[in-house]
């Protein structure tokens, strides 16, 4: 097997070129040696974009549906709080009061987050470690899921 | 009517309600576990949310998570099913607190019949029948004893008021052993409870297990479906249930049930429920009442042509019951087996994947269950998968349907009773129905596989 000499600034040129043409991927082969230049475009995103606008439509018309499960990557986040009970989520004490916390904000443990309101009793959600909120799934006075992703704390 | 109900169940009786909700036009939401996202019931009801963790005693019998489904799905009436929560008086309580439709009997109805005690105590007060027996501890002189013996019928049980769990039972089959049973019995409650009170009891030998399907709307309209034939059972456990049953004749059934109609009437039980009889050699003896829907329903909806669940939904709804006892009729046989996901003759439960799901279809066959080829069946919940129910124009039709349709029923993947099921229709005592609630466990211990 030669030895591959690695030309940076060609590699550099495929990938420019890659990104001019719009394609996904360039191989060149020069005898045993190969070079692959490819990207990951997110054509499952793309191509289900369309599905999607649609789906606001057909969830207007359904009575009440559940609250759409959050993608899953976001799910799978190491820092993601789950609802530990099904009811109702509270972002703010009261109405017209401000949220208990706002994306960005930096977080104690022990700190309410949110409330869940399940049979009219008021559940504070705390922070189960310091950190930043750095996303908020739901809205307020949204109905959660056992299980169902809350935030995350970075 | 009600616009949305909720199904705090799971399995086969979740899809049974939500079949039932269908056809009356009412949406249905499922409650779930994490367990059981992928569950037949959540795929096919119009809403889900899921309650908990796969632990039924954070899920399915977690009250608190199930109003607040209720209450976030916008529910007006909750239906327990049978099990968890179907027979908790104070869930049942807490529904009706909370501004939604128990789809039940009253709170205070299933109180009263989940108190052993205090249900037998009723059952005499309603007139249903019950296991003679003296009131309390007895005592006296021997000959007055013999008196009350004598009253009660031999065989007769002497039961030491602190035994139980079978323990402290002496059996006496005529009144020339009586006198130096009773000085054993007290003698043997004196040293292994100390306490040497003993009571009386009629020893039942040879019992069947006959119940009466009772419905009733809330405007005081009762009326009796029959009974069901629950006798092969194992550990307590019913494997088998037929309707009508083989042992009684239709004068003999009329009597009981008229007698159950009235007693339910004289309650002022509203809903569906059953009544639990042991009988022996034309006797009644009243067991308990299962306030609820039961889990061998079909058998009765399939020689009556009633459709129980929709009838149990719009009695809780308000609705007048839309035909008297006269208009009941039973026509033909109905046998249902429950296949379980265990093994056969060692009855341990087996969870696990389904690979192949094959239901048997034709004439006079009903298949009850959620399963799916694909399905894993998970080990938290009770063993049952699926309820076979045959219908055939007499008892000996209804085997041979039954036969054919174990033959057709393809579950592949996991080890189900259905060897058992195909086994117990070849033998001889069970086509001439000559079986009593102790013989199917006696002929497991026998039964190779």
């Amino acid at each position: 097997m030669s030895k591959l000499e690695i030309d940076i600034d060609y590699i550099a040129q495929l990938a420019e070129l890659l990104q001019r043409t719009g394609l996904t991927e360039i191989e060149i082969g020069q005898g045993e040696a190969k070079i692959r230049v490819a990207k990951q475009i997110q054509t499952v995103m793309e191509v289900s974009a369309p599905v999607h606008q649609h789906a606001p439509q057909l969830q207007a018309a359904a009575p009440a549906p559940a609250a759409e499960p959050a993608p899953v990557s976001d799910a799978a986040h190491p820092g993601v709080i789950t609802s530990p009970m099904v009811g109702t989520a509270y972002l703010a004490g009261e109405p017209g009061s401000p949220p208990f916390v706002t994306v960005g904000q930096e977080v104690h443990e022990g700190a309410t987050l949110l409330i869940i309101e399940a049979m009219k009793v008021m559940n504070s959600i705390r922070a189960p470690r310091s950190g930043r909120v750095t996303k908020i799934f739901i809205e307020n006075a949204a109905p959660v899921e056992y299980g169902e992703p809350l935030m995350i704390i970075e | 009517m009600f616009r949305k109900v909720l199904i705090a169940n799971r399995g086969e009786i979740a899809l049974r309600i939500l079949r039932a909700c269908r056809e009356l036009g009412i949406a249905t939401v499922a409650v779930h576990s994490t367990a059981d996202a992928a569950a037949m019931h959540v795929r096919l009801a119009d809403e889900s949310v899921c309650i908990g963790p796969p632990s039924a005693t954070d899920s399915y019998l977690n009250a608190i998570a199930i109003l607040a489904a209720a209450e976030i799905s916008g529910a007006d009436a909750i239906h327990p099913g049978y099990g968890f929560l179907a027979e908790n008086a104070d869930f049942a309580q807490m529904v009706v607190e909370h501004g939604f439709t128990f789809i039940g009997p009253d709170p205070e109805h299933i109180r009263i019949m989940g108190d052993k005690i205090r249900a037998k105590q009723m059952a005499v007060e309603l007139g249903l029948p019950v296991v003679p027996g003296t009131d309390g501890p007895v005592s006296g002189d021997d000959e007055a004893i013999a008196a009350l013996a004598r009253d009660i019928g031999f065989p007769l049980l002497i039961k030491a008021v602190a035994g139980g769990g079978g323990r402290g039972m002496t059996i006496v089959h005529g009144e020339e052993q009586l006198r130096e049973s009773l000085r054993l019995a007290r003698y043997e409650a004196r040293m292994g409870f100390g306490d040497d009170r003993v009571y009386l009891e009629r020893f039942l030998d040879h019992p069947r297990h006959i119940e009466v399907q009772v419905l009733a709307d809330r405007h005081g309209n009762v009326v009796h479906l029959g009974e069901r034939d629950c006798s092969l059972q194992r550990r307590h456990q019913k494997l088998v249930e037929e309707a009508p049953s083989p042992v009684l004749d239709s004068a003999a059934r009329e009597a009981i049930g008229e007698r159950v109609a009235t007693a339910m009437r004289k309650f002022g039980y509203t809903n569906v429920g059953t009544v639990e009889f042991l009988w022996q050699d034309g006797e009644f003896f009243f067991i308990e009442m299962n306030t609820r829907l039961q889990v061998e329903h079909p058998v009765t909806e399939a020689i009556t042509g009633v459709d129980l669940v929709r009838e149990q939904i719009r009695a809780a709804a308000g609705e007048k019951l839309g035909f008297t006892q006269k208009d009941v009729r039973f026509e033909g046989h109905a046998i249902e087996c429950r296949i379980n996901a265990e093994d056969p003759r060692t009855m341990v439960p087996s969870p696990g994947k389904v690979q192949a799901f094959h239901a048997p279809g034709g004439p006079g066959v009903r298949m009850d269950s959620a399963l799916y080829a694909g399905y894993t069946v998970p080990p938290f919940y009770d063993s049952l998968i699926g309820k076979l129910i045959v219908h055939d124009v007499d008892r000996a039709a209804a085997i041979r349907r039954l036969d054919r349709a174990i033959a057709e029923c393809v579950i592949d993947g996991i080890p189900t009773g259905l060897p058992l099921l195909r086994a117990l229709f070849a033998e001889d005592d069970i086509r001439a129905s000559r079986f009593d609630t102790g013989w199917l466990g006696r002929f497991l211990e026998r039964w190779q596989g």
